[in-house]
């Protein structure tokens, strides 16, 4: 039989990543009802994460504590800790806005604001930065670029950013993501609403994103997340169930609840 | 193990486990008919065994287009994953223990035809029933899901080896003994060095088995004993 690689040489090489998003023992509240519980995990910096689990198992609440995000809702509460290069982005001291500066997030359905393509993307810089036309014009093709749009829109960067396709559009909402700078990314469902070869874009965009951000992606698309990740977290009722490598989450996993769930047993 | 929530998928699995057990049964079949004809001069078995094998690649060919068919469909991820593709390469291993046997098969009336094989065979016998024995039970361990004597199993392929240097060196002596043996012997080591051959295509389904049951592999390293090589100069 012929040899298959070591896993062992793939958790050396992880092992030495660094930590990018630590949470320990977080605990979140839609008021009364528990969503996450005792959630610990660790996320690499420069690598992807994917988050799987059915509805209402938590993954996308976990995505929104990251960014504070949910604080936006009433009654929503976390406890424990999530630490953004060690500091406590749950910490009352915590800047709001420069934090989403740092973690930037992309939604299931594409949200581009109602102005032009250039605009969607210069709008959020110029919230944290004041920098001339030029150094603008410099920017948005960047981050178009960064987003593998800006052969498709350069001659029409004036035009609404509504006008685009679905697929599109959510390259879009990638580019404006991209172009404030952030260090990590968080992906709630990017591709549930686009067509294979949107898709396809998308993971391919995501791939060669993971060289400079740390990414976490929320997916309901297995596959996805086997192509796309390099670990996977497993969710089931608010608890985290197994958090491994991807190809032994999608391979041989541990634990029979991810078992039964990635292969389509679950009642 | 629980049910699928598309009870299809279920069947499709269901279907692969069958052809893998069918091959196993013609495997076993054909392993045993091939030595007894050999042994017994039975050329009618014979070619029962020859043409057996035409229904064993004709299965081989099923299940890949069933397996195939269910990857491109269901996308089977974990044990469901493990199990399509070790039927896939367990099916090629018991395609090549069909193969094997019918080499032996087309032999026997070559043998028959220079020599009482009876009187030149004890060893080979004996080795031939450790190696039915190696065929029948990977098919049945695998079926009862039992990974601990999977494991067992592919160790046992030790005693095949070192049958098959004994009888490697029994039937030089034999040929040394008395030249007009060598065509009989010649085609006998042909059938001994298929047996063994056969056993160890055994131990790559054991590992394939071991695999899809447990998600781990069996460590790389065996024991080998077959010492014909180093006993070849001798000769």
């Amino acid at each position: 039989m012929s040899q298959m690689l070591s896993p062992d040489m793939t958790i050396a090489a992880e092992a030495v990543a660094k930590a990018k998003i630590e949470v320990k023992n977080l605990n979140f509240y839609y008021g009364q009802s528990k969503a996450l519980k005792d959630i610990t995990l660790s996320l690499p910096e420069r690598s992807v994460t994917a988050f799987i689990g059915p509805s209402g198992c938590g993954k996308s609440t976990l995505l929104r504590v990251f960014n504070r995000i949910y604080e936006l809702y009433p009654k929503q509460t976390a406890e424990g800790q999530v630490l953004l290069d060690g500091q406590n982005v749950l910490d009352r001291s915590q800047d709001l806005n420069l934090l989403r500066t740092k973690i930037g997030m992309v939604f299931q359905k594409p949200t581009p604001f109602p102005m032009s393509i250039y605009e969607n993307i210069a709008f959020g810089v110029r919230l944290y930065e004041k920098i001339s036309k030029a150094e603008m014009d410099g920017r948005v093709e960047q981050a178009l670029k960064r987003a593998a749009l800006w052969t498709e829109v350069k001659d029409k960067l004036n035009a609404s950013g509504l006008s685009l396709s679905g697929g599109q559009q959510q390259r879009l909402c990638i580019a404006r993501t991209v172009a404030v700078k952030p260090e990590v990314i968080l992906l709630d469902e990017p591709a549930s609403a686009l067509d294979p070869l949107s898709t396809a874009k998308i993971e391919e965009l995501i791939d060669e994103l993971q060289a400079d951000y740390t990414i976490v992606i929320v997916t309901h698309n297995m596959q996805q997340a086997a192509r796309v990740s390099k670990q996977t977290a497993f969710m089931y009722l608010g608890e985290l169930v197994e958090f491994d490598k991807t190809e032994k989450i999608f391979t041989s996993p541990r634990e029979k609840r991810t078992q039964d769930y990635i292969t389509g047993r679950f009642g | 193990m629980a049910e699928h929530t598309v009870a299809a998928f279920d069947e499709d699995l269901g279907q692969i486990s069958r052809l893998i057990s069918d091959m196993g049964d013609l495997a076993g079949s054909m392993v045993g008919g091939a030595t007894k004809a050999l042994l017994n001069s039975d050329n009618a078995l014979a070619q029962r065994v020859v043409s057996d094998d035409a229904i064993m690649d004709a299965r081989q060919r099923e299940l890949d287009d069933r397996a195939i068919t269910l990857i491109a469909k269901r996308q089977p991820m974990a044990d469901d994953l493990r199990h399509v593709v070790g039927s896939i390469r367990m099916a090629g291993d018991l395609e090549r223990i069909g193969d094997l046997a019918k080499n032996i098969a087309k032999r026997v009336g070559t043998v028959g035809l220079t020599a009482t094989p009876r009187d030149l065979s004890h060893s080979i016998d004996a080795m031939a029933q450790l190696v039915l024995i190696q065929v029948q039970g990977v098919i049945e361990e695998y079926a009862a899901r039992d990974a601990a004597a999977l494991a067992k199993l592919r160790a046992d392929d030790e005693r095949i080896d070192v049958k098959y240097t004994s009888v490697f060196r029994e039937l030089l002596t034999y040929m040394m003994e008395d030249p007009r043996n060598i065509t009989a012997c010649t085609h006998l080591l042909f059938c001994a060095k298929n047996l063994e051959r056969i056993g160890d295509h055994v131990t790559n389904i054991a590992e394939n088995a071991y695999y899809v049951l447990t998600g781990t592999q069996l460590p790389a390293n065996r024991p080998k004993q077959d010492e014909t090589a180093m006993s070849a100069p001798v000769a």
